[in-house]
């Protein structure tokens, strides 16, 4: 995955084989760890608990445990805490192992500590999960593009629909934080790593353990339920659901981790000189987005800990009949869906508004008024969530408080979209690829965020809500807005990440067919959503049949487009042009180190004397601390300054 | 140095003077300054969305026949207006900044730094009010429909509506009707209360502007006024299981004697039928199918 | 302090840049604190909604079940299995939960003892002394939660209060267990010498922790004793 011309301190080689067992970990030991406990404690709970009550909910819980415990005691994520537990702390050498010197490409492979390495390895994992995701989403039109389709039973389609959503949602969360702020945020702030590297790369090999047990939903039965599993239907469910909460389990364990190594890493970790004010705008939105996500994350776990004793063990928290109810799980979910959504906005959008910098050549415009807009949204965020209920009929005195709350989160997003266009205000545009995202993005984002407004009044809501209409809106929001940020991301980072640039001939081409036929799918959903089409059917009224059409043939052309922008990356990545250091001009730390970026980043720690959006401003008189030997560092200075 | 708001002199409404040969001021007309040029633009977007609020729900949406879903469409028609020129100035700067700004025929280096514009107050300020005055008056226009629609007069009609997998049942208390039809009478206010048997289920009809779920061991209520004769189809909102997509009941609204006549064709006794709507109706109606003798707040001639 | 010294982490896992003689103690220490307390956002935020939980499903009651108010004889309830019920489920004994509370507020106090033992370079005998009986008591807190799951006077199926009682039995026997495994690591490296010479850190580290589940207990203890 490197391109090396000079030979890279993690490649040369670490000395005589010591340190043991542990450095034979990898991926196929974790695998083979895993699938062993797995086996054994299916085995012991199948002897013990099977035939009573909830047996099979049990076993299934207890077995896909064992799989996540195992695959992780295989590839190495508990040694930092076990080794702790009995006085024996790495060494040196241990940790320079740990961060891949001497391993070549097979340390993407292993439990690696180097942040940049765990930053391309959660690139390749999230484009695995839209794969997954949007085959599922072009089985689901394949379904819709009839009234009566016997394309897929209705138990697989719920399934199908359940399991496309929750991927989308997993991949969207960590799109930008996973990718991104692990291999770009550390080399912004001018340090050498992330606060918690060994945390940091348990945080990726978490969630990948998570990806079998969501897929195992497919063969225990399916889950009737969509991604929201609503109680009491999903208490109902066939066992699938215990590996769908126990998935959400690690995966919410996983983001809250971190979340915390993000925001411990930004706030203890700057170079000198990098005060909070001076830091790239992206910076604070992964910062913000993740001190959300610690507040959303444990209600998740919240929310299925109590779904899998309901199911396994016989509590009544969601069984009505026994004095549960589900309003208690539309409650907890929402308390988490509702940030979760800003989660996933606020990282892209922040990246996005780097990429707005770089190729408008002018400052940040209202880098504090961003800053705050970021900060009233995740504020605003929390005392939304019953806006997802106006219809449940749970609390009706308290709709018009979160009408009010819900609305009022207009305000700052609107502040936003002002920075945005004024950044863009003057400036020489320079419409490379990137640039083309940010576009589509405004474009998106507004037709997402002013159809959310209706579905915010509570009248029209109760004309709107689980209608397709909602189904438009969020992925006008999510992929229309958030994923097209994070699109405009990986392109700008991409010579950085890879060494290579990507080619936009064919870039372009993937992005019109991209942008065209995301219209054509979502204002053909819009259309079947003011017909009166609900959502997640199967089979629909023949009214609805032309929307659908729309729909479905825009589906298909998007999926062309995304694949040809895969092929695109996957190409470049191995047979594109070398990058240069900095082929955007741009002033952030990460493009003044050599691509590719050496261990630890800067051979000589950086020195900051301003913030980086000092385009257009005369150069900054030197500071008195002496600059580092420019042949030190080739491509630029040492500190942001201009 | 930190970045703040500063005001930068001949920006924010863009360039609107011309320096000309002499220290006078000339002032360029309109549509040739940035701000006329994005104005046009604005114009165009603004227009197009006004257009598109009033003719795309009309064409699109089932037709409404209730009080609350006209308020609900209007809603959606008069934020689609208030929305519509914020949503304009957003693309119209966005258009205007590719047409005079991108940097034409640059391929590989970066273009030149352009004006270090770090902010700008009173610009900030200005959209700050107008978008939370937008907000205040979205917000003050939902309460009030929101406020008309809780509405529940005396002597409104009761419906019993049990949701179950994968079936609606409607029941009128006092006529021991029950049907998987639901029938209402014109210009008479409903109140609907729902439950369901088993999993959660959403009571939903979009011509109807009705959506509450139904919930196991709980009643739900909601409000609506027949203002419309027509038909409309009950559907299941909230995924229920296998057989979601087949959960949806006919429904028709009908002026009061046909309804009192539905009421007595479904078991209901001549008395009961009567009270329930509000009409007169005798044995000789049910042989020949009309009610003519009317009670109360009825329309004449039902 | 010499390179190889404690490398802190609490639960999650904490650890070392590469090449970490380059972060000074103080800025390891910085880094570490601000995770804990991050952590115990998090937490909070948990207990939060137990706490929530609590009491929505007690003040709903739906079908007068939280625990079991309607069932009679004449009119009997069943639980989930089709069983019927004629009586109210009857409350915990709140001994096993003041005890465990009680264990764990003694455990957060020996974990101080020893965070004060080392930083007053007290011997590495007293600070051994104050973490083992903390792993004591905390595995006693572990023993008697255990043992209350069999003395229960009812079972989950019967009702809410019956099910969030237990969840909160469950959520005090994890808390507990895992801080049994951070108290049998520092009495492992305590004996091994790491606290003798005043590095106290991550011996605070592990007092706060333990003080932040000993007042979340205690708080669901008393919720969970008065508010049947």
């Amino acid at each position: 995955m490197t391109t090396t011309a000079t030979p890279l301190l993690e490649d040369t080689p670490l000395g005589p084989e010591a340190g043991g067992l542990y450095r034979h970990q990898n991926i196929v030991t974790g695998m083979v760890a895993g699938i062993v406990l797995a086996f054994v404690g299916w085995l012991i709970s199948h002897a013990l608990l099977q035939g009573s009550n909830w047996g099979t909910d049990m076993v299934v819980t207890v077995t896909m445990t064992c799989w996540v415990i195992g695959f992780n005691a295989g590839i190495g994520t508990f040694n930092g805490p076990f080794r702790w537990l009995t006085d024996n702390d790495q060494t040196p050498e241990d940790e320079l192992y740990a961060a891949g010197v001497g391993q070549g490409a097979k340390r993407y492979w292993k439990f690696c500590t180097d942040h940049k390495v765990v930053g391309t390895q959660y690139l390749v994992l999230v484009m695995v999960l839209f794969a997954v995701g949007g085959t599922l989403g072009m089985m689901i039109r394949t379904q819709l593009i009839t009234p009566h389709s016997s394309f897929m039973t209705p138990q697989l389609y719920n399934t199908v629909v359940t399991v496309h959503g929750m991927t989308m949602i997993a991949a969207t969360i960590i799109m930008v934080t996973g990718p991104f702020t692990n291999f770009i945020m550390p080399i912004m702030i001018g340090a050498k790593d992330m606060a918690f590297p060994r945390l940091n790369a348990a945080s990726f090999w978490v969630v990948f353990s998570a990806v079998p047990c969501l897929l195992a939903v497919f063969f225990l039965g399916g889950v009737n339920a969509g991604w929201t599993t609503y109680a009491p239907l999903s208490v109902q469910d066939p066992p699938a659901m215990d590996t769908f909460a126990l998935t959400i389990l690690v995966f919410a364990a996983s983001v809250t981790l971190a979340g915390v190594n993000i925001i411990v890493t930004i706030v203890t970790m700057r170079a000198e000189g990098m005060t909070m004010f001076r830091l790239p705008i992206f910076t604070w939105g992964s910062m913000l987005g993740s001190a959300l996500g610690l507040y959303a994350m444990p209600a998740f776990i919240m929310a299925m800990v109590l779904m899998i004793t309901d199911r396994a063990t016989g509590t009544s928290f969601y069984v009505a009949a026994q004095g549960g109810t589900g309003w208690l799980w539309e409650n907890i979910f929402w308390i988490m869906g509702h940030p979760e959504v800003y989660v996933i906005l606020i990282p892209p959008v922040a990246a996005m508004l780097e990429v707005v910098v770089t190729f408008s050549r002018k400052p940040l415009f209202g880098y504090v008024i961003v800053i705050a807009a970021f900060v009233a949204i995740d504020a605003l965020s929390i005392l939304v969530w019953a806006h997802h209920m106006f219809t449940t009929g749970w609390a009706p005195d308290l709709s018009g408080p979160f009408m009010l709350t819900t609305e009022l989160i207009s305000i700052p997003t609107g502040l936003l979209f002002l920075c945005i266009i004024g950044t863009l205000w003057k400036g020489k545009i320079w419409t490379r690829l990137p640039m083309f995202f940010v576009y589509l993005f405004l474009w998106n984002f507004i037709i997402g965020g002013v159809t959310g407004i209706y579905l915010s009044d509570v009248p029209a809501d109760g004309l709107f809500h689980n209608d397709m209409f909602v189904t438009a809106h969020f992925h006008y929001t999510l992929m229309g807005g958030a994923m097209m940020a994070a699109t405009a991301a990986l392109c700008y980072w991409f010579p950085k990440m890879t060494g290579k640039m990507l080619n936009e001939r064919i870039g372009k081409v993937a992005f019109w067919i991209i942008a065209v036929a995301f219209q054509v799918t979502y204002l053909g959903m819009f259309w079947e959503g003011f017909e009166g089409m609900p959502r997640r059917v199967a089979y629909y009224d023949p009214t609805f049949l032309h929307a659908n059409q729309m729909a479905t043939v825009g589906a298909y052309a998007l999926i062309l487009g995304w694949l040809l922008l895969l092929y695109d990356i996957i190409h470049s990545w191995r047979n594109g042009t070398p990058a240069p250091a900095n082929p955007w001009g741009a002033k952030t730390l990460e493009w003044k180190v050599p691509t590719p970026v050496p261990l630890e980043n800067f051979v000589v720690e950086p020195v900051v004397t301003s913030d980086p959006y000092t385009y257009g401003e005369p150069e900054k008189v030197p500071s008195a601390k002496p600059a580092p030997e420019p042949e030190l560092i080739p491509g630029g200075g040492g500190g942001g300054g201009a | 140095m930190t970045s703040g708001p500063t005001v930068e002199a001949a920006q924010g409404d863009g360039a609107g003077v011309a320096r000309g040969a002499g220290d006078a001021e000339i002032p360029k007309p309109l549509f040739s300054r940035p701000a006329g040029k994005i104005l046009v633009i604005w114009l165009i977007f603004t227009a197009i969305g006004i257009v598109l609020a009033l003719v795309v729900p009309k064409h699109t949406f089932p037709p409404m026949l209730t009080k609350e879903g006209d308020t609900g469409v209007t809603t959606v028609i008069f934020f689609t207006i208030m929305a519509a020129p914020v949503a304009a100035l957003v693309y119209g700067i966005a258009a205007y900044s590719l047409l005079a700004w991108r940097q034409r025929g640059q391929r590989d280096e970066p273009p030149e730094d352009g004006p270090p514009l770090r902010g700008n107050a009173p610009v900030t300020i200005v959209w700050l009010c107008v978008t939370s005055l937008l907000c205040i008056v979205l917000l003050v226009w939902g309460l009030a429909a929101m406020a008309a629609d809780n509405q529940a007069p005396p002597g409104a009609l009761r419906v019993d509506v049990t949701g179950q997998q994968w079936l609606w049942t409607f029941s009128y208390p006092g006529t021991g009707v029950s049907s998987r039809s639901l029938v209402l009478p014109l210009n008479r206010p409903v109140q609907f209360d729902v439950t369901s048997n088993d999993v959660t289920h959403g009571f939903w009809s979009m011509s109807l502007g009705v959506q509450v779920d139904a919930n196991p061991d709980v009643v739900t209520t909601i409000y609506a006024t027949p203002n419309k004769l027509g038909k409309f189809t009950v559907q299941c909102s909230q995924l229920c299981g296998l057989y979601h997509s087949f959960m949806y009941a006919p429904g028709a609204v009908v002026r009061p004697g046909a309804f009192a006549l539905w009421l007595y064709a479904n078991g209901a006794s001549l008395r009961a039928a009567s009270l329930d709507a509000k009409v007169k109706m005798t044995r000789a109606d049910t042989a020949t199918g009309q009610v003519t003798a009317a009670v109360g707040a009825t329309p004449a001639g039902s | 302090m010499t390179l190889t010294a404690e490398h802190g982490h609490e639960e999650p896992a904490g650890g070392e840049p590469p090449h970490g003689h380059h972060q000074s103690p103080a800025q390891r220490h910085r880094k570490e604190h601000l995770a804990l307390w991050l952590f115990i956002g998090g937490d909070v935020v948990f207990v939060a909604l137990m706490i929530f939980t609590w009491f929505y499903t007690r003040a709903l009651n739906t079908n007068g079940m939280w625990r079991g108010a309607n069932c009679t004889t004449a009119n009997p309830c069943t639980d989930g299995l089709g069983n019927p019920l004629t009586h109210q489920v009857p409350t915990a004994n709140p001994w096993y939960g003041v005890v465990v509370a009680v264990l764990i507020v003694v455990a957060a106090l020996l974990a101080w003892s020893a965070e004060r033992s080392s930083r007053e370079r007290a011997g590495r005998g007293t600070i051994v002394t104050s973490t083992t009986c903390a792993l004591v008591a905390l595995l006693a807190a572990v023993v008697v939660q255990c043992y209350e799951f069999g003395a229960l006077p009812f079972t989950t199926i019967v009702g809410t209060y019956a099910s969030a009682y237990e969840f909160f039995m469950g959520s005090a026997l994890t808390h507990a267990l895992l801080l049994s495994f951070l108290a049998l690591g520092f009495l492992i490296r305590s004996r091994a010498g790491r606290y003798d010479d005043g590095q106290w850190y991550q011996l605070r580290l592990y007092r706060i922790f333990a003080v932040w589940i000993a007042v979340s207990i205690c708080v669901l203890t008393f919720i969970s004793t008065v508010f049947t």
